[in-house]
């Protein structure tokens, strides 16, 4: 039960360091490095954020779903500790593409919004998101916060893809995927490093803000036991 | 006692209790009644609104209507002690949520059998809709929400803004068969034949959903 404090260790700076590093090459390359895009001109360039972060908030969300079912086999706090990480920092990223999505969409679509598949399923995901947190921080913390949670972390693993469905049903406008879409998709080559690079730096930075969320979680879930130990000893 | 007969032993007393108070069908049927009001108020209903959203408007109703109703179906076990005693009864934990679930299908179901003909009257139903469909549609719909909802509603028994969180469990979650729900209906007002794929998709989500409830009905009820 009791999980200790994780241990100071030099790989953090480490790896911040390099996924700094990595940005910032990604940063040059989608903002000097591309070639600028012959119909939709600069504003294309967003695509080098917009895409990766979708990509790294699957990521997390998928980190969620596996943490949330290894706490309901196990009921580590290591596990629940992963998937508040993953839930979080997937949010995060799956804000930046919902901020990003809109400021592309209005000069190349001429709307802001529109109730495309992807848009709709990727709102519905951020709704869904959020609602996890509220429960998480709604639930006194303790026995019972992780365990609902993670239920709800798995009944959100079976709706997505039901929602994909529904929602392809609905309507439909996001452009194809540019990578493996069929003949007419591709990318320049100067254009895919630029995307591939996006690509690794923004699942760096996912990872690395999921590991250190993952440790401050696992660190505040200690100091919350050594309160209680404390204040039972006092007694 | 059977799990079949635990199952009826909740779902007997539920609707027991419910006849002999009619708390909750009173109060979310004139809740639902006062939502339609205001809607017909708000949209300047015509027949021309219906013909195009009536779907969308009947089924925001019906899920006020489904949501005051969730809410309760646990509230009321708060009372003297009753979770302590499900919770500590060796009752197996799918059969006491399963009947929960039953009970409130029941209950939410008769309030839309009342409320659907006073839509078709308040909204100008037009005359060529396929009221079997819709009836068909709301069967699946209300499993759906039902479901769903008597499994948070447990799940949130023991949270202190109870009444805030279910509707922000149950809506995200919901997404998929509210979108199916509303399109289904929506086809069968207009009489545009059926709406297959739809209900399709709708008895698949009751299917998963209803499933993954039990499996995890040791979640939702665990004493803290």
């Amino acid at each position: 039960m009791s999980t200790p404090i994780p241990a100071r260790t030099a790989w953090i700076p480490l790896a911040g360091a390099g996924t700094l590093a990595l940005l910032l090459v990604a940063l040059w390359w989608a903002l000097i490095g591309a070639p600028t895009e012959a119909t939709m001109g600069t504003v294309q360039r967003i695509f080098y954020y917009h895409a990766p972060a979708a990509l790294a908030a699957w990521v997390a969300f998928g980190l969620n779903a596996i943490a949330s079912m290894a706490y309901l086999a196990k009921r580590s706090m290591r596990a629940d500790a992963l998937a508040v990480a993953g839930a979080e920092v997937g949010l995060a990223f799956l804000t930046i593409n919902l901020i990003t999505g809109p400021i592309w969409a209005r000069p190349v679509w001429g709307v802001w919004w529109v109730w495309d598949p992807r848009l709709t399923l990727t709102l519905a995901m951020w709704v869904m998101y959020g609602s996890y947190l509220i429960l998480r921080q709604l639930t006194p913390e303790g026995g019972l916060q992780p365990r609902l949670a993670a239920a709800l972390a798995i009944f959100f693993a079976a709706d997505i893809p039901i929602d994909y469905m529904a929602i392809r049903w609905w309507r439909g406008q996001h452009p194809s995927p540019v990578l493996f879409g069929g003949a007419d998709s591709g990318l320049a080559p100067r254009m895919l490093v630029a995307f591939l690079l996006s690509m690794a730096a923004f699942l760096a930075l996912m990872g690395f803000l999921v590991w250190l969320r993952y440790r401050q979680e696992l660190t505040r879930g200690a100091i919350t036991r050594l309160k209680q130990q404390r204040a039972l000893a006092e007694v | 006692m059977s799990d079949w007969g635990i199952f009826a032993a909740m779902l007997r007393r539920d609707l027991r209790i419910e006849l002999r108070t009619r708390e909750a069908l009173l109060a979310m049927g004139f809740y639902a009644l006062l939502v339609m009001v205001i809607f017909s108020f708000a949209f300047s209903a015509d027949a021309a609104l219906t013909a195009r959203a009536g779907g969308g408007l009947l089924w925001v109703a019906f899920l006020f209507a489904a949501l005051v109703a969730l809410d309760r179906a646990f509230l009321r076990e708060t009372a003297e002690g009753a979770l302590v005693g499900l919770q500590t009864s060796p009752a197996p934990r799918a059969a006491l949520l399963a009947g929960k679930f039953a009970s409130s299908f029941v209950l939410i179901l008769g309030l839309e059998a009342i409320l659907l003909p006073l839509f078709a009257v308040l909204f100008n139903a037009p005359a060529h809709a396929d009221w079997g469909g819709i009836a068909l549609t709301t069967v699946l719909g209300t499993w759906a929400l039902a479901a769903n909802g008597t499994y948070f509603s447990a799940m949130s028994v023991h949270v202190r803004q109870r009444g805030l969180l279910l509707p922000l469990l149950l809506l995200p979650v919901s997404i998929p068969a509210i979108l199916a729900m509303v399109q289904a209906t929506q086809i069968y007002l207009g009489g545009e034949g059926v709406a297959n794929y739809w209900l399709q998709l709708l008895a698949g989500y009751d299917v998963i959903f209803t499933a993954l409830g039990l499996m995890l009905a040791e979640m939702a009820l665990e004493v803290e």
